[in-house]
């Protein structure tokens, strides 16, 4: 939405993930790679937009360990190079990177880790700081989006200076807010570098290179905390003041305005780099106070260490946070976590009457109803999810991450797991060891080139019987519609050879293979059934594009979304469809069935759905299947 | 001009166009050289899900989140993702409604009794707001041209409130910025259609 190309010293509205894109460009870009997921992404959709006008180069890699090698790659070849992904994608990645910090760099490396306290779009709440200090590569943690482009340049900067990558983490709350932010000269260009090892043995990690390449990377880490972290360290607040707090990133922008609210004298520490810490800063702060609270979201990261810090410094002085019971560990922060801690550490009367708010707004929220997230209207994963309820409804789901996760829920209910990606594929192959159920794993076709590969290949060479399903919507939709090796065009919309997902399949040995398009019901609902009786491994590919990409291709096109209508005259009021099929276009009127046309995508899924022909198409309605739209 | 704290929650359904409209408050905010911050999540759904994003506007904010009780406008696309807006609504928040219920279809499943819209309004009130104001925001924006502009519509709406601290025309011309270009003409129709709604023409 903000201008990432809007000239240096003007001020512009960017989201906190643009910030970081701007950064970087400013920092001298040269190449950037990275597989998206929330809330990391937009930085990648932000650079594809611009490359080609900025002349860097960048893609959308398979997944996000050949994402960060593509980066390392550049970076070993003496140009500035980024990557990003979401805090679980760093796990995918980490067997790269934590070699990679004994190697160094020749250019500059920056690694982005968006972490999602609260798992807001997560499968966990997993706290990356303990990466960078496990791994061993510098960490700054941005509080807000001006300082999520400052930073992200600046680690930029001190990647080259010290030849090692350096790690910038960011929180929902940050990457996912959006704010003025102050802009700098763009600096970003392509320009082809040189691959030199700087010492013959520098790629080389093994036995006493590696060990060696341990020790160099302790001492530049130690020379860090020396003489850049203090630089970090920001005290604010009243000298004077006997209760202090320390704390970083998004918690701080929580902690500032809290202690406005209540009348405390208080200072703050402020850490703009979380590893590593500097140590005189923290120690000479928490001598010059009776009481510190801790303010940091998930883990007790800086906690404990404050606490170490403590013991050397000031072993008088009380250190308050999680592990005192003052902060929660789970979920994200907001300013009323703040206040409560706060009142609990200092017994200060709160400005707001919480307990009030809770139960006045309970009440009311008792009589809202819920509304958990659900497929889009149109969806091809609905009606694969409905034709694989009639036909395997009794078998062992293994699910995937991705949109058609969502089919875990009534009235499908054929995802019994979710874990993590590529894990379906995996899983089916355990269950099948352990039981005699049918097992089926669904997976979605950016997450079959992700992760789900390898576990196909597993399955065929240890003759297990099992059905994959792939859905393939022909996009990386559930994060916001990225391209993926199997599409048509590449990150920044030139044409690419698109992987054929059916032909993976048959290389690999598989012999029942059927393609279907999920919109044809009972075609697809054989295809399952006749892959179900298959002895070995079967793969069913449902295959018809996000139904979001159609709606706005057909909309680019001019052409009018016509909504369906229920004929008032046929329809029972059975619920057949909303039990079975739950288009959210669906409103029950308490005596019939209706669509509403605010909603309706105008698809002509739902109407082999009604044993009563209903659903009927008005003047101008389009039917997908029959017209072949979306395949 | 200098604000120190206003707080607004645009709430709805995903596909209505909350964070656009969200955009565009913002856009004039910068405009003004006005301090803010603003947050938003995308949740697991790319449509119908419930969103909200927050927008603070002031030079004394620092935190993206609202604290609860404090809000000050709330844009309600759709009602019942208004009133899950409850912990933060109260003497200070003047609310702006469509009046279009979307229900979500996992009620029907569990079977969750879905309040009628004039419900809705009645625990609206509860909550003490120190005004509502409902409109057919589908309606008008039909009469503008297409039903996708609705989200326009509510913004206009919340202009002629008075809430937000912008001079006349700045928030229409953040919108025409913000806009692109294949819609400017329809959100600029469905801005003042909106606007009218709530005070009459001048
Ligand atoms: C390791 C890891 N990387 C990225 C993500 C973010 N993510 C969640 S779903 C998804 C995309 C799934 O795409 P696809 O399998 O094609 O399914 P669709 O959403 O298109 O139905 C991604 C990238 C994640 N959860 N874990
Ligand atoms: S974005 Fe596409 S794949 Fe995801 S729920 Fe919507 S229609 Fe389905
Ligand atoms: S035509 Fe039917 S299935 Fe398609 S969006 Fe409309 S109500 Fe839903």
């Amino acid at each position: 939405m903000g201008d990432l190309l809007a000239p240096a010293n003007t001020l512009e509205v960017l989201l906190g993930n643009e910030a970081v894109a701007r950064g970087a460009l400013e920092a001298g870009l040269n190449v950037a790679a990275a597989y998206p997921g929330t809330p990391s992404t937009e930085i990648g959709e932000a650079l594809a937009k611009v490359a080609k006008r900025v002349g860097i180069y960048f893609e959308w890699s398979a997944n996000e360990k050949v994402a960060t090698e593509v980066a390392m790659g550049a970076a070993w070849s003496g140009l500035k190079a980024l990557t990003m992904m979401k805090h679980v994608g760093f796990n995918v990645a980490s067997d790269a990177i934590f070699t990679l910090a004994y190697a160094g760099v020749t250019g500059a490396m920056v690694i982005v880790s968006a972490d999602d306290p609260h798992a807001h779009s997560s499968q966990n709440e997993q706290d990356n700081r303990h990466y960078s200090e496990s791994v061993g590569l510098p960490m700054l943690e941005p509080s807000n989006p001006q300082e999520a482009k400052d930073l992200t340049k600046e680690a930029f900067e001190l990647s080259s200076k010290y030849k090692i990558p350096v790690m910038v983490r960011t929180t929902t709350r940050i990457s996912h807010q959006r704010g003025p932010v102050r802009l700098g000269e763009i600096t970003a260009g392509f320009s082809k570098g040189k691959f030199v090892p700087p010492e013959p043995d520098r790629y080389l990690q093994v036995g006493a290179i590696a060990r060696k390449h341990h020790a160099e990377l302790l001492g530049k880490l130690k020379e860090i905390s020396l003489d850049v972290a203090p630089s970090y360290a920001k005290v604010e607040g009243a000298s004077d003041a006997e209760f202090g707090v320390i704390t970083s990133g998004v918690a701080y922008a929580h902690a500032k305005e809290a202690l406005k609210l209540v009348n405390v004298n208080a200072k703050i520490l402020k850490l703009g780099m979380t590893f590593p810490l500097p140590e005189k800063d923290i120690g000479e702060f928490l001598s010059s106070v009776n009481t510190v609270l801790i303010v940091e979201e998930l883990d007790p990261y800086l906690e404990m260490r404050v606490k170490a810090i403590a013991k050397d410094y000031a072993p008088e002085v009380e250190v308050l946070g999680k592990l005192t019971g003052h902060m929660p560990r789970v979920g994200e922060y907001t300013m009323r976590t703040v206040l409560e801690g706060l009142s609990k550490a200092l017994g200060v009367v709160l400005p707001v009457n919480f307990a009030e708010i809770d139960r006045r707004s309970s009440e009311i929220l008792k009589k809202v109803p819920p509304r958990p997230p659900v497929l889009c209207p149109a969806c091809p994963h609905r009606s694969t999810g409905y034709a694989l309820r009639r036909a395997a409804g009794r078998a062992a789901f293994m699910g995937d991450i991705g949109c058609y996760a969502l089919l875990f829920q009534k009235p499908f209910r054929v995802e019994h797991v979710t874990h993590a990606m590529g894990s379906s594929i995996g899983l089916a192959n355990g269950i099948d060891v352990a039981t005699d159920q049918d097992v089926v794993a669904l997976i979605g076709d950016s997450t079959f080139f992700h992760a789900g590969i390898p576990a196909l290949i597993n399955a065929v060479h240890n003759k297990r019987k099992m059905t994959v399903v792939i859905m393939d919507n022909r996009i990386t939709a559930m994060t916001g519609h990225q391209p993926h090796p199997g599409t048509e065009v590449n990150a920044v919309g030139d044409e690419a050879p698109a992987i054929d997902i059916e032909k993976i399949v048959r290389s690999i040995g598989v012999d029942y293979v059927k393609v279907v398009d999920p919109y044809d019901h009972a075609a697809t609902e054989k295809a399952i059934r006749d892959a179900l009786k298959h002895d070995g491994v079967s793969v069913v590919i449902t295959k018809r594009e996000c139904a979001l990409l159609t709606v706005a291709r057909l909309r680019r096109q001019g052409q009018k979304i016509v909504p369906y209508r229920v004929n008032p005259d046929k329809c029972t009021y059975c619920r057949v469809c909303i039990n079975t099929f739950a288009c959210p276009a669906f409103v029950d009127t308490g005596s019939l069935v209706e669509i509403d046309p605010t909603v309706c995508f105008g698809c002509g899924a739902c109407v082999p759905v009604c044993p009563y022909g209903a659903f009927e198409p008005q003047e101008g309605s389009l039917n997908w299947r029959e017209q072949k739209i979306g395949v | 001009m200098s604000v120190r704290e206003l707080n607004v929650i645009v709430a709805g359904v995903g596909g209505q166009g909350i964070l656009f409209t969200t955009n565009v408050i913002a856009r004039a905010a910068l405009k003004l050289g006005l301090n803010f911050a603003q947050s938003e999540v995308h949740g697991l759904s790319q449509r119908y899900g419930s969103i909200r994003t927050e927008l603070r506007i002031g030079s004394d904010v620092s935190s993206p989140l609202i604290l609860e009780g404090t809000l000050d406008l709330l844009i309600a696309l759709e009602p019942l993702e208004g009133l899950r807006q409850a912990p933060y609504i109260s003497e200070r928040t003047t609310v702006v409604m469509n009046n279009h219920v979307i229900p979500p279809v996992g009620a029907y499943l569990e079977r969750f009794p879905i309040p009628s819209f004039d419900e809705i309004l009645e625990l609206m009130r509860r909550l003490n707001p120190k005004q509502i104001m409902v409109l057919n925001a589908y309606d008008i924006a039909k009469k503008a041209g297409d039903y996708i502009v609705a989200n326009t519509v509510m913004l206009g709406a919340a202009q002629a409130t008075g809430v937000l601290p912008f001079p006349e025309g700045v928030l229409r011309e953040a919108l025409e910025e913000v806009s692109p270009s294949r819609y400017r003409d329809l959100n600029l129709r469905a801005f003042d259609l909106g606007r009218e709604s709530v005070s009459p023409p001048r």
